[in-house]
């Protein structure tokens, strides 16, 4: 089986974010970037199934700027057997979805798996999307992949238990969570993954429509400063605990 | 940026933080229990770092002395205890393999060394042979079918976690006047009849490392357990720890380095007198002295660690680098634990660990007594 995973490089969920002087993005000079996390458990998922049958052929590609190439070399040295690169500065999501379309239209791969969400817009866009221009069955949100004769068996968590979906193959789900947590690469898969050579091409190569209806950032702003606490000091336990019932249904608004 | 670090040994260096990192909430129970988890000793293992000085032909990474000195250094800072364990695995006793193990040796004992099932120890100290090593007394006898090996070893690390010990035991009666001669090195399975492992050390720091002392009663090995050449034992152990000391270097690094990285951020918390008291020149001025001190003795590992990758000689460097970096240690962590304040007497606060586990570094692998005479030799030879 091969299993394909659209990935995006996000900053990393250490950076502590800034709104940047023009108010509407944030500073992105010198800050660590990652594989978004909801893209790694895709990664440890497909790594999963090649753990459990070494002939599973696990690919990534995203579409993005020079720099997401550290990310690819980062799901390389977690085991991924290739990567590529479609060169994109700021694309629209519908952009991306439509590249990649055009990606696994030559890579076929039998199943593709995105993060359910990329960790700094958030959007959830690009999966479905993508299970839309290719006319492939999409299960959203699952936490498990069982391979089934010619079709895959999707777990997903709902209230109260899970559910088992079954779609022909090719197909494509979003993942929430792996089983286990994201395997950090080896040492002799950072050495094998620097010697693996990451094709790239630019976005305008794929000839796909980069016209797309897209959403404006108007303005950004960080959360208002927290203020200080407030310590209650007179009267003995009772007044003070009453005093601390009143602010905090009054004035908290918590009870 | 420093010149002896090249970039695949930064990226090597910085997945091993990454991943020492997460172990760091499970450094205290294990310490209190004094035991390695098993599970960590394994994911060692997967993750390819203990055998990352073991060559590509034997199955290892084959990196670089730089690579491992810098792993040492990260591990070191995430926890002390696991980076001896490591330091003696695949530093002192994967190196001593692949130096003098024949093919078969090689075939046979390195893959027990990485495949996470143990860590490999290494049995030369005695009850009466410390620093004066050559004066063992462990004997190895020619019998029908191989050796037969008697004596006590001491302070064994990772004794309890060994699948095999590299022993140095001494062939024919001990000469007053040529105390190496007859040192033979053999490669003890610990399963082995006869040897038995004592009760662990309880020691001042590195509580989680396994310290315990080896004892061989009538323990039978084959002939093919000598590893090099019999009677050439004392300079495979003299070569396994010039190695050694650079590791002990790189983990003394890293534990100043993790301990001033905690006394910088507390200093900037911690308010007395109305401002944070890094804003007190007294302890701005420690900080500094100690980062400058930190900073030469990361230098002088590294410089140890690359002549040895262009196989140039480096015992000296590596004697300079091991008394540098573990007597900077105990500044550094001395001064970490004095910026915490009563804070950093308590055991709640990861300094008073590290001064601790800090406190070994300047007495195994040779005293800083020892490495002054090893540099001094050198100096004045002849």
């Amino acid at each position: 089986m091969k299993i394909l995973i659209p990935l995006k490089q996000v900053p990393d969920s250490t950076v502590r974010v800034k709104v940047a002087p023009d108010g509407t993005s944030v500073v992105t000079e010198g800050i660590t970037w990652s594989i978004s996390p909801y893209d790694e458990y895709a990664i440890e998922m497909a790594l999963e199934r090649k753990d459990a049958d070494p002939s599973t052929v696990v690919a990534v590609v995203t579409v993005g700027p020079e720099r997401s190439r550290d990310a690819l070399r980062q799901a390389l040295a977690m085991g991924c057997d290739e990567a590529s690169l479609v060169r994109a500065e700021g694309a629209a999501p519908l952009a991306v979805a439509r590249a990649l379309a055009k990606v696994v239209a030559e890579a076929k791969p039998d199943l593709v798996l995105c993060g359910k969400q990329a960790s700094d817009d958030d959007q959830g866009f690009v999966g479905p999307a993508l299970a839309e221009l290719l006319g492939w069955p999409h299960v959203a949100t699952i936490t498990k992949v069982v391979p089934a004769e010619g079709a895959v068996e999707l777990w997903r968590e709902v209230e109260g238990g899970h559910e088992v979906w079954k779609a022909p193959l090719p197909a494509l789900a979003t993942v929430h969570k792996s089983e286990k947590e994201p395997r950090y690469p080896s040492l002799p898969g950072i050495m094998k993954a620097k010697k693996k050579d990451i094709p790239e091409r630019p976005l305008d190569a794929l000839g796909v429509d980069v016209a797309a209806p897209t959403w404006t950032v108007v303005s950004m702003e960080p959360p208002p400063a927290r203020g200080g606490g407030k310590i209650l000091r007179d009267g003995d336990a009772k007044q003070i605990a009453e005093r601390l019932a009143t602010a905090l249904r009054d004035e908290a608004k918590v009870l | 940026m420093n010149p002896f670090i090249g970039e695949t040994e930064r990226d090597l260096a910085s997945a091993v933080a990454e991943w020492s990192g997460t172990l760091i909430p499970r450094i205290p129970a294990a310490e209190k229990e004094g035991t390695l988890p098993r599970d960590v000793i394994a994911e060692l293992g997967r993750l390819g770092v203990l055998g990352m000085t073991i060559p590509e032909a034997d199955g290892g990474l084959g990196a670089s002395a730089v690579a491992f000195a810098l792993v040492l250094e990260e591990l070191s800072a995430a926890w002390p205890s696991l980076a001896v364990g490591v330091a003696v695995n695949s530093g002192i006793v994967a190196g001593s393999v692949v130096r003098n193990g024949s093919a078969e040796q090689r075939r046979r004992w390195l893959p027990k060394l990485m495949d996470g099932n143990g860590l490999g120890a290494f049995a030369l100290t005695e009850p009466t042979s410390g620093s004066d090593a050559a004066s063992l007394r462990t004997t190895a006898r020619v019998t029908e079918g191989g050796w037969r090996i008697d004596g006590s070893k001491q302070f064994i690390t990772n004794a309890r976690y060994a699948p095999f010990a590299i022993v140095l035991a001494r062939v024919g009666e001990l000469d007053p006047e040529r105390t190496s001669a007859g040192i033979t090195a053999f490669v003890v399975p610990l399963d082995t009849p006869g040897v038995s492992i004592g009760r662990p050390e309880r020691k001042l720091g590195l509580r989680a490392s396994d310290t315990s002392a080896l004892v061989l009663e009538d323990a039978r090995v084959a002939h093919d357990a000598v590893l090099g050449e019999v009677g050439k034992g004392f300079a495979i152990a003299m070569s396994g720890l010039d190695g050694g000391r650079i590791g002990i270097a790189a983990q003394s690094v890293g534990i100043a380095r993790r301990s001033l990285e905690l006394a910088r951020a507390y200093a900037k918390e911690r308010r007395q007198f109305g401002r944070p008291i890094a804003d007190f020149e007294g302890l701005r001025f420690s900080i500094a002295k100690a980062e400058s001190d930190l900073a030469a003795a990361r230098l002088l590992a590294l410089r140890a660690a690359w002549l040895r990758d262009r196989g140039r000689p480096f015992t000296r460097e590596a004697a300079m680098a091991k008394l540098f970096a573990s007597e900077m240690a105990q500044r550094a962590t001395h001064a970490a634990v004095q910026i915490f304040g009563g804070n950093g007497y308590m055991r709640d606060y990861a300094v008073e660990r590290y001064a601790r586990d800090g406190r070994a570094t300047t007495i195994y692998e040779g005293t800083s007594e020892i490495q002054r005479i090893v540099i001094a030799r050198s100096l004045l030879a002849a």
